[in-house]
């Protein structure tokens, strides 16, 4: 249990609607078996880009600052925001400058884009790797548990108010049989001209 | 193992951190002081490598110093915080990573708020009601979970900090010399004396 | 004991001791899951069995029928598995020349296994064990073992190569876990109910197909066997086979 994208705990997923788009994580962080913090969130956005890190706590905050100060740079060069096709690269660029010293983390990018209105999502491995899904990205230490879930739940071509309730379930069953994610989780479903979030009410265990 | 130990209330944050230093089987000091005063309303405590902590703790002290000469500006304990984790992840990533634990407590006097950061050696950030560094928080998160209220005031904090200390000293392994315990608030920095 | 190691160069000698080591385990993947229903239990099992990457057999039964109405399944190292399934079914024959061909219970079955899998506690069976079909009062009932013989009794349990893959998905689908009666918001979960064998064959179904598509260990086929007072009837799915 020194492998480092597992000391804190955590995992995200996102899954792709009908013209929506939804992404979810938990919201411990603890060291090792202690729980230390359950309002650890793990989804950060960039304009109307959303980026989920799961891993290393360390590295999920400095990549997260990373990827600010870059979109921000982006902004004001081409002033406009990032779209979530370009903002991939640019995760995937940004973690295999580290190839031989990698940021311990699991990213997912989940996104509409705002010129053709098409929504997108994006998984890595920690050295950047590209895993463009149709249907859903899942990441974290609770990986295999949200596949399962995933790979039964999900159907394609979800309205929104559906896709809430099935990457919640995929999201609250996963962490229930994983002792170090849960301890509360946020879910957030993207549409073109609106993003809701919500807050979980999950097993405090 | 040291102790320190915070608790962020309604308008206060309490830091307090054991008294001991220890090499081998041996107490060296009983009357060690493991915090260090960033600004006016900022404090941090630490624990970690012994030659490490201090070095790193007096680093942080200094360039948080000059920042505030420099910019004729206090910086806020979340500025401070994020500063110092900056630091703390840059250090994990070099060839000798500082081996330092800290707490940052602090009072936000622009936004009349106070904050608690715990912040480990990897760099790992976190704003809590309550905090602990190493074994302590074994010993005394259950306690907190259970008495602490959000709206506290300072004196029924320090009870809360003082039902904590005995636990420790009743099932910690090691006489850790009691604990200095330190008030961050809109009046500043004030060490509560015979705790 | 110290040999010379043959080495490229003549003028090089070295005198080290020469190591052997033998790994007495593998890992033969596959997965099973077992539900227990109301008046009736069932234990699934894919057929395949792979080696590292290799795919030894695309269809090995690992679910047996013990008699008794007993169901029995260990997955893990297959040699372990059919080793254990032998002990169990002579365990049993004695236990019926002792008894004057008395039926065993499941709950008595379920404590001979632990005895057989403590038995070897220092060199044990690695293998996921379950057992599955009806208890003393007619209700459907599984129990399942860790390699050393720890056990308890269940309502549904996964193991294997995809136990976690599957297992939140039962915890949902068998147990209604995380979910709750509409409208109630959040205050009142959806009381646990029963199974019929056919929604439990589609959950079974369901699960597998979702642990063959993720788990390159996991596929070929689907042996589902169903325990009812009527005796054991088996029923048998393909799987993907990539």
């Amino acid at each position: 249990m020194s492998d480092p994208s597992s000391i804190n705990g955590g995992v995200v997923v996102a899954m792709v609607g009908k013209d929506c788009v939804a992404i979810a994580c938990d919201l411990r962080l603890g060291s090792q078996s202690l729980g230390v913090a359950n309002n650890f969130e793990k989804i950060f956005h960039y304009g109307h880009v959303f980026l989920g890190l799961s891993g290393l706590a360390t590295d999920v905050t400095t990549l997260s600052e990373v990827f600010r100060y870059k979109t921000n740079l982006y902004k004001l060069k081409e002033e406009r925001h990032i779209e979530p096709e370009t903002f991939t690269q640019l995760v995937s660029s940004t973690l295999y400058e580290k190839r031989f010293g990698p940021y311990f983390t699991g990213p997912v990018v989940a996104g509409i884009n705002s010129k053709t209105g098409k929504p997108y999502i994006a998984g890595f491995d920690l050295i950047g790797c590209i895993d463009e899904a149709k249907d859903f990205v899942v990441s974290g230490t609770a990986s295999d548990q949200l596949f399962g879930m995933c790979e039964s739940l999900y159907e394609p071509g979800l309205e929104p108010e559906d896709l809430f309730e099935t990457i919640s379930q995929a999201l609250l069953n996963a962490v229930d049989r994983d002792a170090i994610s849960g301890w509360g989780a946020a879910v957030y479903i993207i549409t073109k001209d609106k993003v809701v979030k919500r807050y979980l009410k999950t097993r405090q265990d | 193992m040291d102790i320190i130990l915070g608790i962020r209330v309604k308008d206060s944050v309490i830091l307090a951190s054991s008294k001991a230093v220890t090499r081998g089987i041996s107490v060296l000091k009983a009357d060690d002081d493991k915090t260090r005063v960033l600004s006016d309303h900022t404090l941090m405590s630490f624990t970690g490598e012994p030659g490490d902590s201090v070095q790193f703790a007096e680093y942080i002290q200094a360039n948080i110093q000059l920042y505030s000469i420099r910019e004729n500006c206090e910086l806020s304990p979340h500025a401070a915080s994020s500063f110092i984790r900056q630091e703390l992840a840059k250090s994990i990533r070099s060839r000798k990573p500082f081996q330092v634990n800290v707490l940052v407590g602090g009072y936000d006097t622009r936004k009349e708020s106070p904050h608690l950061y715990q912040i480990d050696y990897l760099g790992t950030k976190v704003d809590l009601p309550y905090a602990a560094h190493g074994y302590a928080g074994f010993y005394t998160f259950s306690l907190l979970d259970h008495h602490y209220r959000p709206d506290m005031n300072t004196s029924e904090a320090l009870k809360l900090l003082k039902m904590c200390i005995e636990e420790l000293e009743r099932r910690m392994p090691m006489d850790f010399k009691g604990v200095l315990v330190k008030v961050v608030d809109k009046d500043g920095v004030r060490e509560i004396e015979d705790f | 004991m110290a040999s010379t190691v043959a080495s490229e160069y003549s003028n090089e000698v070295k005198n080290v001791p020469i190591e052997h080591q033998f790994n007495p385990y593998s890992d033969n993947g596959g997965t099973i899951l077992g539900i227990a229903g109301e008046d009736f239990a069932v234990i699934a099992g894919d057929t395949r069995n792979t080696t590292d990457y290799s795919i030894n057999s695309r269809y090995q039964p690992k679910v047996f029928d013990c008699g008794d109405n007993i169901l029995f399944s260990a997955n893990g190292f297959s040699a372990d598995g059919d080793a254990l399934v032998k002990r169990f079914q002579n365990s049993l024959k004695w236990y019926h020349f002792d008894h004057n061909d008395k039926k065993l219970s499941l709950k008595s079955a379920a404590r001979n296994i632990q005895h057989l899998l403590y038995g070897k506690r220092f060199f044990p069976y690695y293998v996921h064990t379950i057992i599955a079909g009806l208890d003393e009062e007619g209700k459907g009932a599984v129990f399942s073992f860790d390699p050393v013989g720890s056990y308890e009794r269940s309502q549904c349990i996964a193991g294997g190569a995809g136990a976690s893959i599957i297992m939140p998905f039962l915890d949902n689908q068998v147990d209604f876990k995380n979910q709750y009666v509409p409208g109630s918001h959040g205050t009142e979960r959806r009381k646990a109910q029963y199974l019929t064998v056919d929604e439990v064959i589609k959950l079974v179904r369901d699960a597998f197909t979702s642990a063959t598509e993720r788990h390159i260990h996991v596929g070929d086929g689907l042996e589902i066997l169903i325990a009812t007072k009527d005796g054991v009837r088996t029923e048998y799915f393909p799987l993907k086979r990539d």
